[in-house]
């Protein structure tokens, strides 16, 4: 809602400062959005008549002008085409800046003195009209300051309205407020409008049903003269940025600014039968609206129809076939009241939004309509000339009168939490023109104005009461409540905690879009039935590519990875934790979490070169991390990371080069490789690992008991071997053979060394292994060990088919 | 073979001039071990005097002393030599600028750790924290908090839709709902996630983080969601953070508020970011709506509470001074190793 102060101030006695005012509003719930100049600075631009005009020697577009500028005579080169002797016009003098930034002097113009300018509207920023100079009235004085002579000082204050206060959607409602905070009333252009007589009209008004237009008054004003508005009208519509069209329209327009009640003026020729009939629309029925669209109608849209047919969508706007044009003569004006749901429900509809829809759909006062009748017509026969026919219709059976509303004290203070006295109370309400009588100690019987739609329950009042109060008086406290234990949520800590273990690792955190493109399934390769397929769609996405709700988080990772090698950074440590979505048949889709993390170019990202060199992640990277991850998580024992072939659910990675993250029987997630065609898919031009987890799975798994064990009393000893195995030989399961041996002695085994080529057959590798010994009860001597290590290497080469490596 | 006499001398020779050699303290016991020891060469050599004639055992047994002493005592004085030094010319030649080896590290995204920092101001505040579906259905993002179809405060929520029942929620409000439906007061909890609105420019993205809660028993005031919200504010921002509160209006409270404070870029002065006015929005928050409580079958008259929401990015771009919301979403490293 826009207005200006000088508007403002023809309704309300104030002088406070603009932006004390909008202060004020934003305090009361108003919020003000912008609060600026209406005009630009036009200090040195003064009314001028041109008292004679002569021919400039030199051009034959231009003319000299002999200027009256009051106390003096000048000179001025001028080349508008309407530059004629009696004109009265805006002349800037030289030392004036025009908006645009243009300084004005002195000048020689093809040989000619001029000493300033004479101004367009559009020049001076005050309409965009550059047809010629400006044509002021006759009257004016001439040397007086345009801005002074114009009334160009002015203030915009545009208010940003909540759903709840259509009544503030109106200069009048505005002003209303701004005299509850300095203590008093607005002056109304119309105090009581006249009763109207319905007897021997020559129209007629029928509604079909009060609930769907509790009110409709109508008018007829005759002999008509369609026109331009004066100025101050246009002016007022322009500064709050509307543009004024005839004086008919122009008034409609400025009426509902003011009083927040839209008006529509029908072309009464045009309106068969001489009738108005409120109804909803026929099957079939169509009607073009001012704005040229087409409409099919229905029966839920409620019209307003002559003897014939729609000649406009109720509340909302006209129709072409009624419309006020040059040609009118006779106009038939209507004030009405529509209920809100139905406007909504058609505006929906017809996708249509209006000014007069935008009041409707949130409430009009239903006892405005006569009083902005009545301003109407004034300014009709004021402006338009006409005569206006005596009587008219005014319905109002829909009208329900609002029901009062009992505010207590006790309830009031209680959720305020502030000590108010139902004075107090009562005075606060009364200060808005809300009407407030004492019913006993704690009782206040509230009768709600009718612009006030949104009053219908005492926590409303409450609320007024707090608006009005002040927020920022209200007291300051902390809530008694009882101390009690919240519980934690189990999924959320795991969350936490391997977004904790991943950064220590050396992975961002990225966010990404729940919704994505449908492509992503197929640059991943998923097969027809994979349940990655099945998504959940929006039905109205912003773009294709955000369309459907993600069931994986790597294509998000592929893409974040790609942007950060374009943009030159290719060591790429990236995870995230979120949400999948898979549809569920009518229900919730299930929106489980997973963890995914990539990992791309040099292994040690952030470390100095220095030390760690260039080498390049690899898979082992990802399993190193997985395995980082379990461990973090107590899980070591039950969970595996198994190598597993590259199936229909990984056809995105490297074939030998995947592994599988088990619990027990369950497959909790994978890690591994990306093959080379989906990083082409993505963009991407480098190496790639990955893993993708099923956290709530992962959070299924119970960890391992913290028990203590006894530190060891007897030192360990380190034995080593080395033997040469066929490559095909698995390094993991050599260690497992180990462990697995029965040896109570054996602490650890480790893998040091794996080797091929130089001295070792084809086909062959050496696998080094290290054993730590301890026994819990004595130190093991050297023959005790010698022993059992010669038995595990007996056992390696039977089960290996490998021999011993000599040294 | 040599004799065991030019054995000794050779050995003399040779362990004098690596002696010699020895710039760091760190060099000395391999030294010492190699000759001196137990198992050091002099040792190994005087074992095999045995081997020697007997008529030359005594001179060279002497002789091998003499050079063990000798020995020992050009050790100790260079120990000494070295130790005085105090390392001087030997720490000379570690360059002591060159990096660290730091091990790598990432970071938690912005987003997360501001949720962090607001979940857990409320939850020493004793909130809990719970958290529900992104994919809502219309009665708890809607109608259980009083916004029935075609209110006009639906259009204040473009929303995304996926059936005519579901949407993606455009708030974390719905929790409140949800929770009050389950369990009775007194109740304190927050609920953290993401929302969704069909816009998209400079300042909006069409996902965002939001952080609901909600506070219900007996004799809650509006005084008291003043008092919770400004303890949250100075713990986020700063103890002396100017606080407004100003009326506002949301379907499911009332009294509503929408809470300011004092503009963290230009001080209250006034700048593009406070749109001139000293203060920036911050919070939505009201007295929770009679009618919510009636939808959950409590008594509004036994009952009060406050409820309130904030979004995670804006915080977040006000308190880093982010410029462009969509930066969060591109998970450039450049941008997340920032913070
Ligand atoms: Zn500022």
């Amino acid at each position: 809602m826009k207005f200006t102060l000088n508007w403002l101030r023809e309704y309300i006695d104030t002088d406070l400062e603009p932006a004390r005012i909008a202060d004020h509003l934003t305090m009361l719930g108003l919020e003000v959005d912008a609060c600026v100049p209406c005009y630009p600075d036009l200090t040195g631009v003064v009314v001028a008549r041109i008292e004679a005009v002569s021919p400039h020697p030199n051009a034959d577009k231009l003319v000299l002008c002999d200027v009256n500028v009051g106390q003096e005579r000048t000179r001025v080169v001028c080349g508008a085409p309407n530059a004629r002797a009696g004109l009265v016009t805006a002349l800037a003098l030289p030392g004036a800046v025009l908006p645009g930034g243009f300084t004005i002097k002195p000048a020689k113009i093809r040989g000619e003195e001029s000493c300033g300018m004479l101004c367009s509207a559009k020049e001076l920023g005050i309409t965009e009209d550059q047809t010629g100079i400006m044509e002021l009235a006759a009257d004016l004085q001439p040397g007086q300051p345009i801005s002074q002579a114009l009334g160009l000082v002015d203030t915009m204050i545009e208010v940003d309205l909540t759903p709840n206060r259509p009544d503030c959607a109106s200069v009048l409602g505005i002003a209303r407020e701004v005299g509850g905070v300095i203590g008093k009333r607005i002056k109304p252009p119309v105090a009581a409008p006249p009763t109207l007589a319905g007897e021997n009209l020559p129209f007629s008004v029928e509604v079909e049903s009060g609930a769907d237009c509790p009110r409709y008054a109508a008018r007829l004003i005759k002999n008509v003269k369609i026109g331009p508005s004066p100025w101050w009208l246009q002016q007022r519509l322009l500064a709050v940025g509307m543009r004024p069209i005839s004086n008919i329209v122009d008034i409609t327009n400025f009426v509902m600014l003011e009083y927040g009640q839209p008006l529509h003026a029908f072309d009464f020729n045009k309106l068969a039968g001489g009738r108005i009939v409120v109804r909803r629309a026929r099957s079939g029925e169509s009607l073009v609206t001012l704005d040229g669209t087409a409409h099919q109608l229905d029966s839920e849209m409620l019209m307003i129809c002559d003897a014939e047919k729609p000649v406009a969508v109720a509340g909302i706007m006209g129709g072409a076939n009624s419309e006020v044009d040059a040609a009118t003569t006779d106009i038939l004006l209507e004030s009405a009241c529509f209920a809100a749901i139905g406007i909504r429900r058609t505006g929906g509809r017809l996708n249509m939004s209006t000014e007069a829809s935008y009041r409707f759909e949130r409430g009009v006062d239903p006892q405005g309509a006569p009083k902005a009748m009545e301003r109407a017509v004034q300014l009709t026969v004021a402006l338009g000339g006409g005569e206006i026919v005596a009587g008219g219709v005014d319905y109002c059976e829909g009208v329900v009168a609002p029901a009062p509303i009992t505010l207590r004290g006790s309830r009031t203070r209680a959720l305020l939490g502030m000590d108010l006295t139902l004075e107090q109370i009562g005075a606060a309400l009364t200060s808005i023109e809300i009407d407030a009588a004492r019913i006993d100690d704690d009782t206040l019987r509230v009768n709600p104005p009718s612009f006030r739609v949104d009053l219908e329950r005492e926590i409303d009042l409450i609320e007024e009461v707090a608006r009005i109060v002040g927020y920022n008086l209200l007291p300051t406290t902390l809530p008694m409540v009882p101390m009690s234990f919240s519980e934690q949520d189990p999924l959320r800590e795991l969350r936490k905690k391997v977004a904790q273990t991943l950064t220590a690792l050396g992975f961002y955190e990225a966010i990404n879009y729940s919704f994505v493109t449908p492509q992503h399934c197929d640059l991943l390769g998923l097969a027809a039935e994979d349940l990655r397929r099945q998504s959940v769609h929006l039905l109205n996405p912003l773009a294709e590519d955000q369309s459907v709700l993600r069931t994986t988080l790597l294509p998000g990772l592929l893409e974040n990875l790609r942007r950060n090698v374009n943009h030159q950074n290719h060591d790429v440590r990236l995870f995230e934790i979120g949400k999948v979505f898979h549809p569920v048949e009518s229900s919730q889709p299930h929106e489980p979490f997973r963890l995914a993390a990539i990992i791309s170019g040099r292994r040690n990202p952030g470390a100095p070169v220095l030390y760690t060199g260039e080498s390049p992640a690899d898979i082992f990277d990802v399993k190193g991390v997985v395995a980082q991850i379990v461990e973090s998580l107590r899980l070591s024992g039950a969970i595996t990371c198994e190598t597993c072939v590259v199936g229909q659910e990984l056809p995105f990675a490297e074939p030998g080069s995947v592994l599988a993250v088990r619990g027990g029987t369950q497959i909790l997630g994978w890690c591994g490789a990306f093959n080379q065609k989906t990083l082409k898919g993505f963009g991407v031009k480098q190496q790639a690992f990955f893993l993708d987890l099923d956290l709530a799975a992962l959070g299924g798994v119970a960890p391992q008991a913290k028990n203590f064990a006894s530190l060891p009393k007897f030192p360990f000893a380190k034995w080593d071997m080395a033997l040469i195995v066929p490559v095909g030989v698995a390094a993991g399961e050599m260690l497992s053979a180990i462990h697995g041996c029965g040896e109570k002695c054996i602490e650890k085994a480790e893998i040091f060394d794996v080797f091929q080529g130089k001295n070792i057959e084809g086909g062959k590798k050496s696998v080094a292994i290290s054993i730590t010994y301890r026994a819990l009860d004595r130190t093991l001597d050297d023959e005790t060990v010698g022993k059992i290590h010669q038995k595990i290497i007996e056992m390696m080469i039977f089960r290996f088919n490998g021999q011993l490596r000599e040294a | 073979m040599p004799s065991m006499h030019e054995e000794l001398l050779r050995l003399k020779a040779a362990a004098g001039e690596e002696l010699a050699a020895i710039t760091q303290l760190g060099e000395l016991e391999p030294f010492r071990v190699k000759y001196l020891g137990r198992k050091g060469e002099f040792t190994l050599v005087l074992r095999q005097l045995g081997q020697a004639p007997p008529e030359d055992r005594p001179r060279l047994g002497q002789l091998a002393n003499e050079i063990k002493q000798e020995l020992e005592s050009a050790y100790a004085s260079r120990e000494s030599l070295l130790a005085e030094a105090g390392g001087g010319a030997a720490q000379a030649a570690l360059d002591l600028t060159l990096p660290g080896r730091a091990l790598p590290f990432g970071k938690l995204h912005p987003v997360t750790q501001v949720m962090d920092s607001v979940c857990s101001i409320f939850e020493g505040l004793g909130f809990a924290v719970a958290e529900g579906p992104d994919v809502e259905v219309d009665f708890y993002n809607f109608e259980a908090l009083n916004i029935p179809p075609h209110h006009p405060a639906r259009a204040m929520h473009d929303t995304f839709y996926i059936s005519d029942s579901l949407l993606l929620r455009t708030h974390t409000s719905p929790m409140q709902a949800r929770i009050m439906e389950k369990e009775r007061p007194p109740l304190r909890m927050i609920a953290p996630g993401k929302v969704y609105r069909c816009d998209s420019d400079i300042t909006h993205t069409p996902m965002f983080h939001q952080v609901e809660g909600f506070l219900v028993d007996r004799h809650i005031s509006f005084a008291d969601l003043k008092g919770v919200l400004s303890v949250f504010i100075t713990r986020m921002f700063a103890e002396n953070t100017p606080i407004r509160f100003r009326p506002s209006f949301f379907p499911f409270t009332e009294p509503s508020a929408e809470v300011d404070i004092g503009c963290v870029i230009c001080g209250g002065k006034g700048c593009r970011v406070c749109k001139h006015t000293g203060w920036l929005e911050i919070l939505g928050a009201g007295m929770i709506d009679p009618e919510v409580f009636k939808k959950v079958g409590y008594d509004p008259e036994e009952y009060s509470g406050f409820a309130f929401g904030l979004g995670i990015e804006r915080i977040a771009m006000l308190k880093y001074g982010i410029t462009d919301i969509r930066l969060f979403y591109e998970n450039d490293l450049r941008f997340l190793s920032q913070f």
